[in-house]
């Protein structure tokens, strides 16, 4: 088995208890239109393309032999500058696994652990469930969007240490306008995680004239009640993220 | 100026420097015309100083005493210099540096108690201070400032009695040395020398917590005045470094109220001098990392962390006795000295690591049958390049300094009790990065001995699919791997062997570092591109530092490779530096985890680290309007400064070193 992941990001601090490891898992079922993580969207791999940093010298349309380049007709083993790469690789159990336990002894001392993000990481559940039971004793937790079937859902609550999930709005065609999804699902997964005794975090991101309204926060907040809620505002490293995706 | 913050803006906005004159005089020619000797000719040049320095005394302040002569006439001419390094070896400027003079001592004793057992050079420099004592108390009495002139006169006559005057009187000294010509002469344990004066007064309750605060920021505010006037290789650069915590000869934690107060004074103050180094070791509470993690959070770039639990068995280690390893405290940058009796020189030469691979590269790689080989040939050149580094060292000199041989325990231009040599030790990473690609490539036999040189001699100028592998897709050290590692710990292991049973000029032993200082600069100079990838002219990493250009796994991965060596027979000095963005210090709790983040690198056994926030976008900006960046400051290799007084050449290179985002 294998999992699509397009980043593995150390010395994280705003997901989960302590400073901590995060894997970010490709693929998402929503297109929120403000999503942060827009190389996290798509299962497929991707071309990254830095354009600040090229030449323009050519190099890596010169053809190759190498496999991995074919689908995106350019050769990413030649550039310079490193401009180029793939979002996305795909990594056995036993490499992140391996990975992930390398870090298992400073992640202690530092009262962390690992966090699978996104896109979506309940997408690819079975491997991290997976994972987790190959981990020595590493706190997990996730982030997600909760937009996944509920009996997946229920077992990643079962499994994990820790879960923070997103209900960025109340109104279920807004939702739907503003995601594209509608958020019947996430509602009754909410309800599963408030049940599940299981410590959490529910996010909502204050997106302008989208999220931000009292309305809205006051129905999630009524919705919720007493959980622990965290607004997060806009995040501004996206724009250089798409830039770096050509899309 | 009537008030405190007044004061505070005044010197902030360097207003005091209008205050100096140059004076014109060619001591030199008068001194080589009369054959003064060279005691005579320092003393009588800090006479002069002292008559020529006119008093200023603010009304407001609590601690006097300002520069208002900007330059030290010359004391040898030029000729008479040449004459000195035909025979002798000549440290940097030739005069006293990086110590930490006996503070406890002075203190207590005074000016005038100092002239105790002194020589007469020594006396003569002590009755100059006095005089110009004397004249800063007749013009605290013009200015009405009734409090300082009777301090002032008080300290003409015996030692401090409170805390106030305690400040008042390390004011005088600390500015007299650097008057008499020493330089980086670095503040030491502030928070125990200081404390039994803060304490009494407390505890007579002639003094106020809040005061205390007041009077220790004021103090800071002192390491500002004159800053500009001390000599470095860039301002900023000028060694006065302040220690605070870290366990006392019976194994207590010395971190106390006035370390606190010390911490918030600089948060406050915000800018660049002192700098700040805390001692921490495995019981080092959580909360003195969470304050030091604040002064990180606004951008300083200090503290500098050192850990004891290496530091000090790697110094007894050395033959420094029990009770003064635990006394140690940091030279200007991180080396690690002794206050009062080292006489170390402890940044005397630098082993440049990516020579050695240049060199083994071009004369041993295509003779050698495996990476095992390969590299006994480099720790041979190590210990060759180590024995040239000490054999040029003979007959080290410096000019002699009568006022800091009485505030040390020794005569400190002629040695004292400790008399060790630091040698840094640059491009480790490059070089560690280098083996690691010669192992996979040339002996994993996906390309000849020869390819790679030519490459390397051609700066991959036709090979960019080589370079690419070099550089992107070999293991570097920073990215869990564990032969890149490996190489990392036999690389500071062989410097460590061929310093290690070697006696230097003065009698005394080598230290093997980690530091870099702008050696890394010159090395880089040095060769050509290397076998990581590195292309020519891309400067090595400053300091105990990976690559500036690898993919590097993160801060966690960074710290568990820099924690591998052993550290215990290279503990010179030479800090891991993470810079970060200064965006990730927000939100919850995210102090506190950066503060078990460097908790975690000291109980992993790492040596010395300090982080910096930086944000790109405000370097770049400040570069092309420098007028709206005043007091942005950076941290260079061991010191703080401010972005837009720094050379092209170093701000660029500030830009360069990674940035580590969420
Ligand atoms: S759920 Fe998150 S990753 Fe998915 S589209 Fe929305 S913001 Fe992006
Ligand atoms: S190899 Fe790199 S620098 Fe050259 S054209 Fe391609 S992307 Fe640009």
């Amino acid at each position: 088995m294998t999992g699509r992941i397009f980043n593995i990001s150390e010395l994280t601090v705003h997901d989960g208890e302590g400073a901590r490891v995060t894997v970010f898992m490709k693929g998402c079922p929503l297109r929120c239109e403000w999503c942060h993580n827009p190389e996290g969207l798509s299962f497929e791999k991707q071309l990254t393309y830095k354009r600040k940093k090229c030449v323009e010298c050519g190099l890596c349309r010169k053809e190759c032999e190498h496999g991995e380049c074919k689908p995106f007709g350019r050769c990413l083993h030649v550039c310079p500058n490193n401009c180029l790469d793939v979002c996305g690789k795909d990594y056995t159990l036993r490499e992140l696994v391996g990975i992930l336990n390398g870090y298992g002894k400073i992640t202690e001392i530092l009262g962390g652990g690992v966090t699978f993000s996104g896109g979506e990481p309940l997408m690819q559940w079975e491997f991290i469930s997976e994972i987790i039971d190959n981990l020595h004793g590493m706190n997990t937790a996730v982030e997600t969007c909760g937009y996944v079937d509920g009996k997946i859902f229920r077992q990643a609550v079962d499994k994990l240490d820790f879960i923070i999930m997103d209900i960025k709005l109340f109104d279920r065609e807004l939702h739907r306008k503003y995601t594209g999804v509608y958020n019947d699902i996430i509602k009754c997964n909410f309800r599963i995680l408030q049940n599940s005794g299981k410590p959490y975090l529910i996010r909502t991101p204050l997106i302008k004239g989208k999220t931000d309204g009292a309305d809205n926060l006051e129905k999630i907040k009524d919705f919720i009640g007493d959980s622990d809620w965290e607004l997060v505002p806009e995040n501004k490293l996206a724009k250089s993220k798409y830039n770096m995706l050509e899309i | 100026m009537k008030t405190y913050s007044e004061l505070k803006e005044y010197i902030i906005n360097r207003k005091h420097r209008k205050l100096r004159r140059k004076i014109q005089v060619n001591l030199a020619e008068e001194f080589h015309t009369a054959g003064y000797t060279p005691s005579e000719r320092m003393t009588r040049r800090f006479e002069l100083m002292c008559r020529e320095e006119k008093p200023v005394v603010f009304e407001c302040e609590r601690i006097a005493f300002i520069r208002t002569v900007q330059n030290l006439p010359e004391i040898f001419t030029a000729d008479e210099w040449n004459e000195i390094k035909k025979n002798h070896y000549i440290h940097e400027l030739g005069f006293v540096s990086n110590v930490c003079p006996d503070y406890g001592k002075i203190l207590e004793k005074g000016l005038s108690g100092l002239k105790e057992n002194a020589d007469s050079y020594s006396v003569r420099c002590l009755d100059a201070l006095i005089s110009l004592v004397g004249k800063y108390v007749t013009e605290a009495e013009r200015v009405g400032n009734t409090d300082v002139a009777k301090r002032l006169k008080s300290l003409t006559e015996r030692g401090a009695e409170n805390f106030t005057e305690a400040l008042q009187l390390f004011r005088i000294i600390h500015f007299a040395l650097w008057l008499e010509g020493n330089y980086h002469i670095t503040v030491g344990s502030f928070d125990r020398y200081m404390y039994s004066y803060y304490i009494k007064d407390i505890k007579n309750g002639i003094l106020s917590k809040t005061e205390a605060e007041s009077l220790v920021e004021e103090f800071f505010l002192s390491f500002n005045r004159d800053s500009d006037l001390y000599p470095g290789v860039q301002q900023g650069d000028n060694g006065q470094s302040l220690v605070l915590g870290g366990l006392d000869e019976n194994g207590n934690e010395t971190f106390n109220e006035l370390s606190q107060y010390c911490l918030k004074a600089s948060g406050n103050l915000m800018l660049i001098d002192p700098k700040i180094n805390i001692r921490v070791h495995n019981s080092t509470p959580l909360e003195i990392y969470e304050a030091g993690t604040e002064l990180t959070a606004k951008g300083l770039g200090f503290p500098q962390y050192t850990n004891d639990d290496i530091a000090i068995p790697a110094l007894e280690k050395l033959g420094y006795t029990h009770k003064d390893a635990y006394d140690y405290v940091t030279a200007a940058c991180w080396e690690l000295i002794i206050p009062k009796y080292g006489c170390d020189v402890a940044n005397i030469s630098a082993l440049s690591f990516a020579k050695v691979i240049d060199k083994c590269l071009h004369n041993d790689l295509s003779t050698c049958k495996n990476a095992d080989e390969f590299f006994v040939c480099v720790k041979n050149e190590i210990r060759r390049e180590c024995d040239s580094i000490a054999d040029g060292l003979k007959n080290l000199w410096f000019v002699p300094s009568p006022l800091m041989n009485v505030c040390m325990g020794c005569n400190i231009s002629n040695g004292g009790k400790y008399n060790n040599f630091g040698i840094h030790g640059t491009g480790i990473a490059t070089a560690a990065d280098s083996l690691t690609a010669i192992e996979e490539l040339v002996f994993g036999e996906k390309i000849s001995a020869s390819e790679l040189i030519e490459a390397v001699d051609d700066d991959f100028g036709s090979t960019p699919e080589l370079l690419h592998r070099l550089r992107y897709e070999t293991p570097k050290v920073g990215q869990m791997s564990e032969k890149a590692d490996s190489y990392l710990v036999g690389l500071l292991g062989a410097f460590s062997d061929a310093l290690e049973n070697k006696t230097n000029c003065r009698g005394g032993r080598f230290r093997a570092g980690t530091g870099s200082a702008m050696y890394y600069l010159w090395h880089t100079d040095e060769i050509g591109a290397s076998p990581d990838g590195r292309r020519a002219g891309e400067p090595l990493g400053t300091n105990f530092s990976v690559s500036l250009f690898a993919n590097i796994g993160g801060p966690l991965s960074i710290v568990s490779s820099m924690v591998k060596p052993d550290f215990s027979r290279a503990m010179n000095g030479g800090p891991v530096t993470l810079e970060f963005s200064s965006d990730m210090w927000r939100g919850k709790d995210v102090k506190t985890k950066f503060a078990k983040f460097i908790r975690s690198f000291v109980l992993l056994g790492g040596h010395q680290i300090q982080l910096n926030s930086v944000n790109l976008e405000t370097l770049k900006d400040a570069q092309v309007h420098p007028e709206s960046y005043g007091r942005l400051v950076v941290r260079i290799w061991g010191w703080s400064a401010y972005f837009i007084e720094l050379d092209k050449e170093y701000q660029d290179h500030v830009i360069a070193r990674q940035e580590y985002r969420i």
